[in-house]
């Protein structure tokens, strides 16, 4: 019943929209419509437009197919210099193709279509396709993720105005056929730039999101790359200079505080490109952080500069007899503790040097200590009560990532019951249980600083908390698929966030509008990591890819290409900045930075 | 919608929706309304399991759970499914019928009050963490936890190819031994150069463990010899210190067998059978140093200080398996490793004439071209060689020797000298065992004594005798016959501990002609039978074993007898004196081929150090004893006594209860293995049961020797 009645109701409708009440009531009745139709008018905008516009075509499931042929021979016969960039708009083309032709009911058509031109379209769009293949039915396409993003999004396709051009004079011949016009003019949007038309790889690099490539416009918006300005720097040496009197013999100081000089000079002084340091309000450092940032500091004056001459070495820890139950693991700044989240719910954490885990005392014995006592922090911990490993229950579902604070007192966690807890490790409890998210939260990061934390999860947001909010401070929305990982820029001053959209987007904190966004993997962002500079943004993706973003300009630098199928669960930069290493199942490879050669070492 | 296309996907079937109606009870589905629905399915299956896809990527893994799948109904707000188990693989099974195709998953009841009853599972073990250097600058260290740096095909190519190794050093980088620059840099320069074959550096690391490994193994201290030998069998990335570890053992040999000093020989011996059980080692390139050193072990003239008191002879046998052990794993056409080893020890065999005239014989051959013959050790190493390597070997090999190599054991067994008493009846007992199986394919029945006498001299009756018995034997295991006690020692490989019992008994196990490797199911156990006296040949006098070792519970169920000994037994009974259960064990009941006792609670006995702690069962079915505090027991099985001959098994054990503690620690390192011992034989057994009434004179193991 519905073949006839669909375009009736999309004029009525538009009759509505246009407030032309004379006629819509004539049409009404000589369509002899029932009340109950006319009452639930409701179509969406882009599908009247869709159905009004195509319904001469819509009796002639044949055109499709020439359409698209003539279109894609148009491309190919185009000159090579426009060839890259009109092949983009074939995908999206097809892909709307398919949907009308669901849509006006012609299952049998839409699945020869599909068949065949599938084949000629890039493998990374393979995915969606048989994501796509799925709906055979009209009705299915409401409920369909995949095609309810296609078919309220427009997918974006970059052009030089050359090629525009060429497609304009193309489109403008097609007098018989309006399909293609509808598509483009519908659901596809033209991003004009000025210049030469790029190159195949051009093309490829910033191809493969799920809408297509990320238009100029987005990343415009200037991004403080630049690390804060240190506020230990002027508190820290105090503390420092008071131990390392007392450790050092008299006669070497000297040597020594102008090596540490070095490390402070270091920092820019002023760097243009850092943000204020009240750009983002952050805790004030406590005494005993304060001590931890000068061990971490002194630490890194004794480093070694990794590269390819001086490999690094590499503990690596087993964990025995869990099956497939261990899903998520983190270790704690100084690599004393081991966190492991498991799927049946729990979190255990190691210690991985002799020092024993402790819990705290109870209340009533706390009362007894004196607060005055230097060793207060030794005092408050049980004598007796210690242990190598410790665990954590609490969650209701598998964990699927667990991350200790810059301080070592605090452990976050976020599972599939679609909250994030935050346990102490000093109690060995769970202080906060953070409710927002929906659904399944994939991943949870702390900020460089502490205090606060980002969460992304399934319902396709990434949210930023602070500590001692229950409620999420910002919710970064705009992401079309699962959120999989995000990661705080060393300034925390941004997120960025990688989806299953094939997007990787950055995010300002503190307006919470998003910065940047890049296109250019072409499988699901599963890790995300920021250098330690701050303006190199590392993301690793389903297929095994790694690609080296610029911050500053939101393009690829380096495209790692993948040499394994497996996907990438884990990226991380050597504190120095020079090495990359990415882990995947069974594998482990270290990349070093600035030369995009690799050095293969599979482990 | 069956004939779906390939690339995306499939669909259900109208059968299978029909299928599915009946079975929740509705009869006649329209094809219509069931193609609606398969559509339908299929598509929410289809995006259920899309979105599944996301929790097991998130959950690190590439196999896809029920658990994933229930998380995506969760997130669809459909309940999960619940009480599906996941096994490993869910096979379909298939059935068809009444035109119909029907595939399904076999679902068993299960009975509730079974799983009441049972015993609890036990518990999983915990979750633990383990670390261990997976690269030091850069360099994988060889440690058991990581990949060896050059596979077992990689050293198997460069011994049979070695211009596999000077091709692939232009692509270091491929074999996964990473090189830092310096190292790169160093061999550019020299890439001109013919690169060794070998590498000669050890690294301090490498050269500590070999120094530690080689000092533990001839070292004085059982259990880090244990230790020691483990490792040299399980650990992977040995092969770079492999020529060292090949020379150490082969000039051991050398020095040893000169000084006759046989606990040396026998360490040495265990080194190779652990090198030699390596999986990640190759080792023909190092065969011309192994082969010299291992035969040598077998035929030496002397192998001990005291030939007519030490055991040398498990030493031989041990070396002769490990003999076998090489040709089987290296012999190739091109290497010819059979062939060769076999002339070897057929030419021990041969007249002292003729090994007179022959010079290029082999360097553990040298100390036998003396003018006089062969000694008689040497005689039997060869046997043992020889026969190790298969019946064809005999019958070439030993068989046309027999009338001389009985004319030998005759002379020295009227002669004087005690040590060549000894090692006469040893070669005797052993060209018995060895020959008869193969006698007895041989030859037709009947067995004529005289025939036997023509044929193969001063052996022939006795020959003739075993021949009959096995003859016998695989039809129903009648007759009485030869008795043998099998005392458990450390074993010549070390294995992992079976679990401890209180009480350590011993055991035996009754005649089975031939020596065997025993796989067990975990523990390995390595039971080496020895030979087994003809019949009413004198009863042999046991000793209480010094070190106890308690047999694993699992002693009589693990036993499997290969193949090959089937043929070749007469009767195996095997004893497992585990104290284990309260009740009888019920026996399975085994076919004929062999008997399982085990152990029956007795009441506790006093005992004297030397007593008569006997038990005697007797009984038409196998028996089941256990013991405790008993030193011996003895079981016959078969009618009962008095109405005619018994088959009997004597069991000897020996638990001494004031060792039995002190040895617990010990013995939670130190595996078992067992060594039989002939203890005594009769034909045909009275009504009174054998009574072992002393102790055996000397002793199989091993360790205690050294």
């Amino acid at each position: 019943m519905g073949d006839k009645s669909t375009p009736l109701l999309a004029v009525l409708q538009l009759l509505r929209n246009y407030n032309l009440k004379g006629t819509e009531e004539i049409l009404r009745k000589e369509a002899s419509l029932g009340d109950v139709e006319y009452e639930n008018l409701n179509l969406p905008e882009v599908e009247i437009a869709s159905i009004l516009t195509a319904h001469h075509t819509e009796s002639d499931p044949y055109s499709y197919e020439f359409a698209y042929d003539s279109l894609k021979k148009f491309v190919e016969n185009s000159l090579d210099i426009y060839k890259h960039e009109l092949s983009t708009l074939l995908y999206p083309v097809f892909v709307h193709m398919y949907l009308l032709l669901i849509l006006y009911e012609h299952p049998e058509h839409a699945k020869s279509f599909l068949e065949k031109f599938s084949i000629e379209q890039e493998d990374y769009y393979q995915e969606d396709l048989k994501k796509l293949s799925t709906v055979k039915h009209k009705d299915q396409i409401k409920g369909n993720e995949l095609a309810q993003i296609y078919s309220t999004n427009k997918f974006i396709v970059q052009m030089s105005r050359d090629a525009s051009s060429q497609l304009k004079r193309y489109l403008h011949e097609q007098k018989n056929s309006t399909v293609i016009i509808n598509i483009i003019n519908n659901h596809v949007q033209i991003d004009i730039h000025d210049g030469p038309g790029r190159s195949l790889a051009q093309v490829r690099a910033t191809a493969g999101g799920l809408l297509g490539e990320a238009p100029r416009t987005e990343n415009r918006a200037k991004v403080y790359y630049g690390l804060l300005k240190e506020p230990d720097i002027q508190v820290l040496p105090a503390p420092i200079e008071d131990e390392e009197e007392v450790e050092e013999t008299p006669d070497k100081p000297k040597k020594k505080k102008a090596k540490k000089e070095n490390i402070f000079m270091k920092k820019p002084k002023s760097d243009p490109n850092a943000p204020p340091n009240d750009r983002i309000p952050l805790p004030e450092l406590k005494e005993t952080d304060k001590l931890e940032k000068g061990k971490a500091l002194r630490e890194a004056s004794k480093r070694v500069q990794l590269g390819p001459d001086s490999l690094p070495s590499i503990c690596f820890y087993t964990l025995l007899n869990s099956g497939y139950s261990a899903i998520s693991a983190d270790i704690c700044d100084d690599s004393s503790l081991l966190a492991v989240g498991f799927s049946n719910s729990n979190i255990k954490v190691w210690t991985l040097t002799p020092v024993r885990l402790r819990g705290m005392k109870s209340a009533e014995k706390l009362q007894d200590i004196d607060r005055e006592a230097g060793d207060v922090l030794v005092r408050m911990m049980e004598e007796k009560d210690r242990d190598t490993c410790r665990t954590l229950f609490g969650h209701s579902g598998p964990v699927y990532k667990v991350g200790f604070d810059p301080f070592k007192t605090l452990l976050l966690s976020c599972s599939e019951d679609a909250t994030v807890r935050l346990w102490s490790l000093q109690c060995w409890t769970c202080l906060v249980v953070y409710r927002g998210h929906v659904w399944p939260v994939w991943d949870v990061r702390w900020s460089p600083h502490g205090h606060y934390f980002a969460s992304t999860g399934h319902d396709r947001t990434a949210r930023l908390w602070a500590t001692d909010h229950h409620q999420p401070l910002r919710v970064f929305a705009g992401h079309l698929s699962d959120v999989d990982c995000v990661q705080f820029h060393p300034n925390s001053n941004y997120i960025a966030t990688g989806s299953s959209d094939r997007t990787v987007r950055m995010w300002d904190c503190s307006t919470g509008i998003q910065v940047r966004l890049m296109t250019g993997h072409k499988t699901s962002v599963y890790t995300i990591v920021f250098s330690v500079c701050g303006r190199w943004l590392a993301t690793g993706a389903a297929g095994g890819e790694v690609v080296v973003w610029d911050i500053s300009t939101g393009l690829p630098t380096a495209s790692l290409p993948p040499s394994h199928s497996a996907s990438i669960h884990a990226l991380a930069f050597s504190r120095d900045g020079t090495i990359l290493s990415s882990g995947k199942l069974f594998y482990l490879f270290i990349y070093t930075l600035y030369c995009t050669y690799r050095k293969s070492y599979c482990y | 919608m069956g004939e779906s296309d390939l690339a995306y996907g499939s669909s259900f079937s109208i059968d299978s929706m029909k299928v599915i109606a009946e079975s929740v009870g509705i009869g006649s589905l329209g094809d219509d309304a069931a193609k609606e629905l398969a559509d339908d399915i299929t598509y929410r299956l289809k995006v259920i399991l899309q979105d599944s896809m996301k929790f097991m990527h998130h959950s690190k893994r590439q196999k896809l759970t029920i658990t994933d799948i229930d998380h995506a109904l969760k997130i669809k707000n459909i309940e999960a499914q619940y009480g599906f188990i996941q096994p490993d693989s869910l096979p379909f099974r298939f059935a068809s019928g009444g035109g119909r195709e029907l595939h399904f998953i076999e679902d068993k009841e299960i009975d509730l009050s079974e799983i009441l009853s049972a015993p609890p599972p036990k518990i999983p073990l915990g979750v633990s963490v383990r670390a261990h250097w997976l690269s030091v600058d850069g360099v994988q260290p060889t440690v058991p936890e990581n990949p060896p740096p050059l596979s077992k095909e990689a050293q198997k190519q460069e011994s049979v190819d070695p211009m596999t190794k000077l091709s692939k050093s232009a692509n270091e980088d491929a074999t996964g031994k990473p090189m830092c620059g310096k190292a790169a840099r160093l061999k550019a320069s020299e890439s001109v150069h013919v690169k060794q074959l070998a590498t000669h550096e050890l690294s301090v690391e490498q050269q500590l463990y070999y120094k530690e490994i080689t000092e533990t193994c001839v070292g004085s201290d059982e259990n880090r010899r244990a230790e020691a030998l483990q490792s040299l069998a399980c650990d992977p990335g040995l092969h770079e210190m492999l020529p060292r570890m090949c020379t150490f053992i082969s000039e051991g040999v050398k020095v040893n067998v000169v000084q006759n000093n046989l606990a040396l020989l026998i360490y040495l011996m265990r080194m190779v059978k652990a090198l030699l059980d390596n999986q990640s080692l190759y080792l023909e390139k190092y065969l011309h140093e192994m082969i010299p050193a291992v035969s040598t072990c077998i035929v030496s003239r002397q192998l001990c200080l005291r030939p007519e008191m030490d055991n040398h002879w498990a030493l031989r046998d041990f070396a002769a398996r490990l003999m076998a052990q090489i040709c089987k794993t290296f012999n190739t056409s091109t290497n010819n490793l059979q062939t060769r080893v076999t002339r070897l020890f057929a030419k021990a065999l041969q007249c002292p004439s003729q090994t007179n005239n022959d010079t290029g014989v082999g360097p553990s051959m040298a100390n036998m071209k003396e003018p006089e013959k062969t000694p008689l050790a040497s005689l039997y190493g060869a046997v043992q060689g020889l026969s190790e390597l298969g019946p064809e070997v005999i019958k070439v090999f030993i068989l046309p020797r027999v009338r001389w190599l009985g004319e030998r054991i005759e002379g020295a067994l009227t002669g004087v000298g005690g040590a060549d008493r000894l090692a006469a009846g040893n070669l005797k007992q052993q060209l018995l065992k060895v020959l008869a199986p193969v006698l007895r394919q041989l030859r037709q029945p009947p067995d004529q004594p005289e025939d036997y006498k023509r044929d193969y001299g001063y052996l022939g009756p006795s020959l003739q005798q075993m021949v009959g018995k096995l003859r016998v034997s695989p039809a129903g295991g009648g007759g009485g016959g030869a008795v043998a006690v099998v005392t458990c020692t450390p074993p010549l490989v070390p294995v992992t501990p079976p679990p401890l019992v209180t009480t350590p008994i011993h055991v035996g196990v009754a005649k089975t002609v031939g020596s065997y490797t025993r796989p067990g199911p975990s523990p390995k156990i390595r039971v080496s039978v020895a030979t087994v006296g003809d019949g009413g040949a004198a009863a042999a006098t046991c000793a209480p074993p010094l070190v106890s070792v308690t047999p694993p519970p699992l002693v009589t169920a693990s036993l499997h007898i290969p193949k090959t000994i089937e043929s070749v037994t007469t009767r195996n009974v095997v004893i497992s004196a585990s104290p284990a259960p309260q009740s009888p064990v019920p026996a399975t009941p085994p076919p004929q081929k062999f008997v399982i006792v085990a152990s029956q609670q007795k009441p506790t006995q006093a005992q004297s150090a030397g007593g008569s702690g006997h038990i005697v069962v007797h009984g038409s079915q196998p028996a089941i004893v256990r013991s405790q505090n008993v030193q011996s027991v003895v079981v016959t099985s078969g009618p009962a006594p008095g109405t005619g001959p018994a088959q009997k098994v004597v069991v000897v054990g020996v638990a001494p209860q004031t060792s039995s503690s002190q040895h617990h620690n010990q013995l939670s390192q130190a595996p078992v293995s067992v060594v039989a011992k002939p203890v005594f034989a009769r034909a045909a057994m009275g009504p009174s049961a054998p009574q072992p009434t002393q102790p055996p004179p000397e002793l199989d193991d091993l360790s205690h020797l050294a």
